[in-house]
């Protein structure tokens, strides 16, 4: 049984180490878009599903995270690392800024401020067309001048694997705890002695740096920001990623934005309609499979296979 | 300049009684069934698509295509009601205000995607209602604008007739007072949140109607209104149609002026929409349960 | 005497124009019982919301032990040994047994996983509940929800403990079953205040029993001399 899986882990991996060399250089870059969209759906996940805090201003702090960096290299001609590091930090700050000012808002109140505050950011990047180009979109200097895009995928995989492993050591410890208890009850984590006020703070700094740095890594691998990154649309694919995969689950959620990034593409020739049958397999999975289709599945799964082992029940 | 500045000022009238509509449906939904409706911006976009295919397809005169939106908007709140918001009113239902964030939130993103397949990503523009325009000494004003706002105070006048002067109305009142006694007089309650999502939706769709020959339809247009609906309706107060009233006109001027006095016309537009953000922003932080509202119908 | 551990200087609430309550004085020392009471409406639960940090008064002082905690957050009441549980259960419900016990636990400055677990396994072993521990809370009985509460409160190791009505909703049952705890515990040395409105439910229970009524302190002693005090025989005859 035990053997199994690490075959299965071992062949997993050597797939996922060799991807590159497998595939077409198209379907490579949907790879590291995957990987973009993996980062910013489990961190997205931290933030909604573990420490329930409704945000649907998370693509603001990926454009914010994007065209930090992007702006930065071009005026000031930093190294691009240096450039990203800015625009997670920036991002800590101005995530801090808004999980503050978002202490007295619940649910839909938050979930509405944040809606505002990342059209609000939108606007801005469109409108100050002098520095970051508007609409038309703003050259970034890209991370490698190969002709192969593997360097970013091998990039982009240690950022998603470096994230993941922080988000899940963070939700394993007592920190994690307490972001549970928050989104369980908030009066009574206060009154078990839980710093609210700090942690929620700090759920929303957290989960916004981790959207800024793959901002910024999403940013210098396409070469070209335009503010619709940051737009509700945008928001809605994550959400959905998140959602089918399932918000309260890091490795599912991770999941969800792989393969979903993966349908998308796949379904590139039934044009926009692909983005209507996501409305509708979120719509769904709302309202039939509220743990995500990946639960679901998993359910199923370890029940006919023995060498699957059962889901936790709780998040 | 007085004169652009009072035609914006009118102008900016006719918009905030159209957003008083909106917003209107906004708090019906929302006194009812208890959620913020994320999808309301949605279907006031199909509205107006309801109206421009109507008069487009089927021939029916523009003014009477308002009526045909608002109809169609209502069946359309309802199938959305039927098929994903029952959950809602469930006891088995865990986490109901996350469901209720969620699902709306997936359908405005549902009928966005629907909208610009089916109607194109290009503006289309419906007829006029009226041609021509009214002249009053240095004021101009479209006939659309004129029609616009007189129907648009008609469709508020309907809902306060409605509410306060009809058994169905009282029997929604109740229901917004407190779920509990409404179960106990034996009123359905199923029934009303039927009809509450639908009377919401029929609202938000007749205006998206309105607007149609003024600013023109696109899959997007409802996104910014939505966020007006929603400052209007936390600075109005939750569950106050009468406060939605008074904050539309108050944010509809505001804005209008903001254009008009904004330092740098280039940027004025883009500038216009984060106004009512900002203001949506602002109110959500000074004041989460809004100026005029009932406390008892704030959120927790 | 004892230390003191709780005392308020004119405390005051008020709701919009409603005065809750109204220039409350009250002290508890360590290793007292004491019963607070009151018809509904009294201010009991706003009293309690205030000495434990969930609520700020618009005006007077509290000290716990000797420190004006005054504005603090609730969640620093806890660090300074104020436990509470609530009127209507509050738990966190899709969490197990034993994540609810650690959350106090493991907020405790300078605490460490393994003596939290230590510590929560065994006021789960005496609260009867130590079979349940991988179980999520809202998966428990009623009254299972009310013990958990219970010793999620006890992990903070409190030097006084604030029960609002725990014999609420309670068959009679578990209302023996948790007047034996509540003795037990202070047997041990901890302190209680206990919040009801029923005289009859406390008074097996208490030594000392505070009187409310209309927000404000009408009568502080033993039961005894409660229960023959004019003004609360009056105050209870109006509901």
């Amino acid at each position: 049984m035990r053997a199994v899986q690490i075959v299965l882990c071992a062949a997993l991996g050597v797939l996922v180490l060799a991807f590159p060399g497998l595939v077409n250089a198209y379907w490579l870059s949907v790879a590291i878009l995957a990987i973009f969209y993996a980062i910013v759906t489990a961190s997205w996940a931290l933030l909604v599903g573990y420490a329930g805090q409704f945000s649907f201003g998370h693509m603001a702090f990926v454009s914010l995270g994007a065209y930090t960096s992007g702006l930065l290299v071009k005026w000031f001609d930093i190294p691009i690392p240096l450039g990203m590091l800015a625009g997670v930090v920036l991002c800590a700050i101005v995530g801090s800024g808004v999980g503050f000012v978002g202490l007295r808002m619940r649910g839909p109140y938050l979930a509405l401020f944040t809606v505002a505050f990342s059209e609000v950011l939108r606007i801005i990047f469109v409108s100050e067309v002098e520095i970051t180009g508007g609409s038309g979109g703003l050259e970034v200097a890209p991370l490698f001048h190969t002709r192969s895009d593997a360097p970013y995928y091998y990039v982009g995989l240690v950022l998603l694997a470096g994230s993941l492993a922080a988000m899940v050591a963070l939700v394993s410890s007592r920190w994690g705890l307490f972001f549970r208890a928050i989104r369980e009850n908030e009066a009574a984590a206060a009154a078990a002695g839980v710093k609210v006020v700090r942690f929620r703070v700090l759920a929303f700094a957290i989960a916004s740096s981790f959207a800024g740095l793959a901002g910024g890594f999403y940013g210098h691998f396409l070469g070209i920001l335009t503010p619709d990154i940051g737009s509700v649309d945008q928001m809605g694919l994550v959400v959905a990623m998140a959602v089918i995969g399932g918000a309260e689950s890091l490795p599912a959620a991770v999941i969800g934005a792989l393969a979903l990034e993966a349908l998308v593409e796949a379904l590139r020739s039934y044009g926009e309609w692909r983005l209507v049958v996501f409305g509708a397999l979120l719509l769904l999975t709302i309202r039939f499979a509220r743990n995500g289709l990946l639960a679901l599945a998993w359910e199923q799964l370890a029940r006919v296979v023995p060498v699957v082992p059962a889901p936790r029940k709780t998040a | 300049m007085t004169d652009y500045i009072l035609i914006q000022a009118l102008n900016g009238l006719v918009i905030g009684i159209i957003y008083a509509v909106i917003a209107a449906g906004l708090t019906v939904i929302f006194s009812i069934l208890r959620i913020v409706n994320f999808a309301h911006g949605e279907v006031y976009m199909m509205g107006g698509y309801f109206a421009y295919f109507a008069i487009s397809l089927l021939g029916i005169p523009p003014m009477a295509g308002v009526v045909f939106a608002m109809a169609a908007s209502f069946a359309l709140s309802v199938l959305i009601e039927r098929t994903l918001l029952t959950p809602l009113y469930s006891p088995t239902t865990e986490r109901k205000g996350d469901y209720g964030i969620l699902v709306t939130f997936g359908i405005s993103i549902f009928l966005r995607n629907i909208a610009l397949i089916v109607f194109g990503p290009y503006p289309l523009r419906p007829p006029s209602f009226l041609t021509g325009a009214l002249i009053l000494g240095p004021l101009i004003m479209t006939w659309d604008r004129v029609f616009d706002a007189g129907a648009a105070i008609a469709m508020l006048v309907f809902l306060l007739w409605f509410m306060h002067r009809t058994a169905w109305g009282e029997a929604l009142n109740a229901v917004s007072q407190s779920r509990e006694s409404a179960a106990i007089v034996g009123i359905n309650d199923q029934l009303f949140y039927m009809l509450a999502f639908g009377l919401g939706g029929a609202l938000a769709g007749g205006a998206g109607a309105l607007v149609g020959p003024i600013y023109s339809l696109s899959p997007s247009m409802g996104l910014i209104p939505d966020t007006q609906a929603f400052a209007i309706v936390i600075l109005g107060g939750m569950g106050s149609v009468m406060g939605s009233i008074l904050a539309g006109l108050m944010i509809g001027v505001s804005e209008s002026m903001f254009v008009a006095l904004f330092p740098d016309p280039s940027r004025s537009l883009t500038y216009a929409q984060a106004f009512s953000l900002l203001v949506l922003m602002v109110v959500l932080l000074v004041r989460p349960t809004g100026f005029f509202g009932r406390i008892h119908t704030a959120l927790d | 005497m004892s230390a003191l551990l709780i005392e308020t200087h004119a405390l005051s609430m008020r709701f919009g124009g409603i005065l809750a309550v109204s220039e409350l004085d009250f002290a508890v020392h360590a290793g007292e019982l004491v019963g607070l009471i009151g018809p509904n409406g009294s201010g009991k639960t706003t009293t309690i919301n205030m000495l434990t940090g969930h609520l700020v008064p618009v005006q007077g002082e509290i000290m716990v032990r000797g420190v004006r905690a005054h504005g603090q957050a609730a969640s620093a009441y806890a660090t300074m040994g104020v436990g509470r549980t609530f009127q209507i259960t509050q738990l966190f419900g899709r969490m197990t047994v034993l994540e609810n016990m650690l959350v106090p636990g493991l907020a405790r400055p300078g605490s460490k996983k393994a003596g939290a677990t230590r510590a929560a396994r065994r006021h789960l072993e005496f609260l009867g509940l130590a079979a349940l521990e991988n179980l999520p809370a809202k998966n428990l009985s009623g009254g299972q929800q009310k013990l958990l509460e219970l010793g999620r409160a006890l992990m903070l190791e409190p030097a006084i403990l604030f029960l609002d009505e725990p014999f609420a909703g309670v068959n009679p049952f578990l209302r023996d079953e948790i007047i034996v705890l509540v003795q037990k515990l202070h047997a041990e040395g901890r302190t209680f205040v206990i919040v009801d409105h029923d005289i009859e439910a406390l008074q097996r229970l208490v030594h000392r029993m505070v009187v409310m009524a209309r927000g404000r302190k009408i009568a502080d002693g033993t039961v005894e001399d409660v229960r023959h005090d004019q003004e609360v025989l009056r105050a209870y005859a109006g509901f």
